[in-house]
């Protein structure tokens, strides 16, 4: 009887990492085609060598075709990535590996704080909506939301750069009315549980009742709506990154659209499917052992 | 409130689909020796910086946004429902590959997946090509949302008992599909419709903010905001942010159709 649960995790676990594994094969390989098909990726610069005779030219590109075709290409490019090696950047002509280790920290320090601070200023919302029970109070936050809903991120990004104010607000402020609607759901239910109404007739401190009755429940739902703010902040950083000239990935995302730098949107979209999906994995996996 | 955002609706989409008629130029039309301009009778909310009337690209680039995203919106749905097919079918592993090939556009960032597919393809076009490229993208790049909500109503609409019942009295598939399947599909199509559109909207305006949306000189929203990134320009002629405000209502607006009657009072 005991160890029911306990396998029943596991299989969970299992489950999810069989799932992530075929993601990122999945992943790698729209990756790898991505770079096999970019323009001039064919181009063989030895076959303009006028030095070269003409059966040397035929074998190097006989072997240059086998090993390009896509399958081999694309075994090729999972081995490599699996060790690291994501190619060399069209643009900037370093390996793709060492930008990422240069850009990655700017761009987690962003989407932490800002993953952080949605979620924050998104319970408080969410909280300040329903907890009074005011209609003024609901109305009001559910227009801030909406309001925040309607401005392009890119949009909050400059007014907050021209403000010379945290850039990471931003990305909350872009997060937080995404997540809103959940978490006031979420509260709502909470607050109209049986327990709680039990434990506030029983006078017990509010702060007291929000830990161990709103969120400590909430914890499983929580953390599977950080997972999804985790998403949403990967997608902002693009625009706030490239607007404010913060050198992360989101900008280097952008730099390589704007030079069609596929060999770098491959590597950096293989790493941010990775992560992400990853994050939503342990996301989901932390919530489900809480529930 | 539902009545006002949908007439405010109503008078933006025919003001932009009147914009030739309403609009004092055309779009493009250059008056080189009045550069940013203030606004004034002639050019009720001033030039632009190459002396564009900037009332007139508003007009234009209203067109442009407003009725272009529910088009990318209807690509997005009727892709999400052919790929959902498959999705939900009981073929053992055709369903696992497309519920893989969905789950990796969504853990891709939306918009990052965009500027994948935008970087594959030529940045510099014409004008008209890259309205198309930005809104035919966005369309073929949203289909993943829909079609795992659409694959989740199929599954449940194979369990349920109508469709056994038509099984069994020997309806055959394609009609039960058409009949009897399809309606149930409307009104989720009907929700992801009003859910793509305002999220179409605001990508555009990122996008054109990052100078991979639609291409000068035909306005849109996005390439209209971004004037948005000199102060001074906006600090001297208020008019710039004209655009944006206008985003902001319809959004709001477009907020207020997609939550139920009773909650947007």
């Amino acid at each position: 009887m005991t160890l029911r649960p306990l396998a029943d995790a596991g299989r969970r676990v299992f489950r999810s990492l069989l799932n992530l594994v075929l993601v990122v094969l999945l992943g790698g390989f729209a990756a790898a085609a991505l770079v096999r098909y970019s323009p001039g990726f064919d181009v063989d610069e030895n076959s303009w060598n006028p030095r070269i005779s003409a059966d040397t030219l035929a074998a190097l590109h006989a072997r240059h075709e086998q090993a390009n075709q896509l399958l081999p290409f694309y075994l090729h490019y999972l081995r490599a990535a699996a060790q690291g090696d994501f190619g060399q950047s069209d643009s900037y002509r370093v390996p793709v590996s060492e930008l990422l280790h240069d850009r990655a920290p700017v761009s987690a320090k962003l989407i932490g704080w800002g993953v952080a601070g949605g979620l924050s200023f998104g319970l408080a919302l969410a909280w300040l909506s329903v907890w009074p029970r005011r209609a003024v109070l609901s109305i009001a936050t559910a227009s801030v939301s909406g309001l925040l809903l309607a401005i392009p991120s890119a949009v909050l990004a400059l007014a907050f750069f021209f403000a010379e104010a945290p850039l990471s607000i931003a990305v909350a402020l872009t997060i937080l009315p995404r997540v809103f609607g959940t978490l006031r759901a979420l509260l709502e239910e909470l607050y109209s549980s049986s327990a709680l109404l039990a434990a506030r007739a029983r006078g017990i401190p509010p702060w007291v009742l929000g830990i161990r009755y709103v969120l400590r429940p909430a914890a499983p739902q929580l953390m599977a709506v950080a997972g999804v703010a985790f998403v949403l902040a990967f997608g902002s950083i693009i625009p706030i990154e490239a607007l404010c000239d913060v050198p992360g990935i989101g900008q280097l995302a952008w730099k390589a659209a704007l030079s069609r730098d596929l060999p770098l949107l491959s590597g950096l979209a293989l790493i941010i499917t990775f992560v992400v999906a990853f994050v939503q994995m342990t996301g989901d996996l932390l919530a489900g052992e809480r529930n | 409130m539902r009545f006002l955002a949908i007439a405010i609706l109503a008078a933006v989409m025919l003001a932009s689909l009147f914009a030739p008629r309403l609009a004092p130029y055309a779009y493009d039309a250059q008056f080189r020796e009045t550069p940013n301009a203030p606004a004034s009778r002639i050019f009720p909310m001033g030039t632009d910086d190459i002396g564009r009337d900037r009332f007139s690209r508003l007009l234009y680039g209203t067109r442009v946004s407003i009725l272009l995203a529910p088009a990318a919106a209807c690509v997005s749905i009727v892709l999400a429902l052919l790929i959902s097919v498959p999705a939900a079918s009981r073929v053992p592993g055709v369903g696992l590959a497309v519920s893989g090939l969905t789950t990796i556009c969504l853990s891709l960032p939306w918009l990052f997946l965009f500027i994948i597919l935008r970087a594959k393809l030529p940045l510099n076009t014409d004008p008209s090509t890259s309205v198309l490229l930005t809104f035919g993208l966005m369309g073929v790049a949203g289909w993943a949302w829909p079609a795992r909500v659409f694959a989740a109503a199929i599954r449940e609409i194979r369990q349920s008992g109508w469709l056994l019942q038509a099984q069994a009295a020997g309806i055959p598939p394609w009609r039960i599909a058409l009949l009897y399947g399809l309606p149930h599909l409307r009104s989720i199509a009907a929700a992801q419709f009003r859910v793509l559109v305002p999220a179409y909207i605001l990508s555009e305006a990122s996008l054109g903010l990052l100078g991979l949306g639609v291409s000068d000189p035909m306005p849109s929203w996005g390439n209209l905001l971004q004037d948005l990134q000199h102060p001074d320009i906006v600090r001297a002629n208020p008019w710039i942010l004209a655009p944006l405000a206008l985003l902001v209502i319809v959004m709001i607006c477009l907020e207020l159709l997609q939550s139920p009657p009773e909650a947007s009072l």
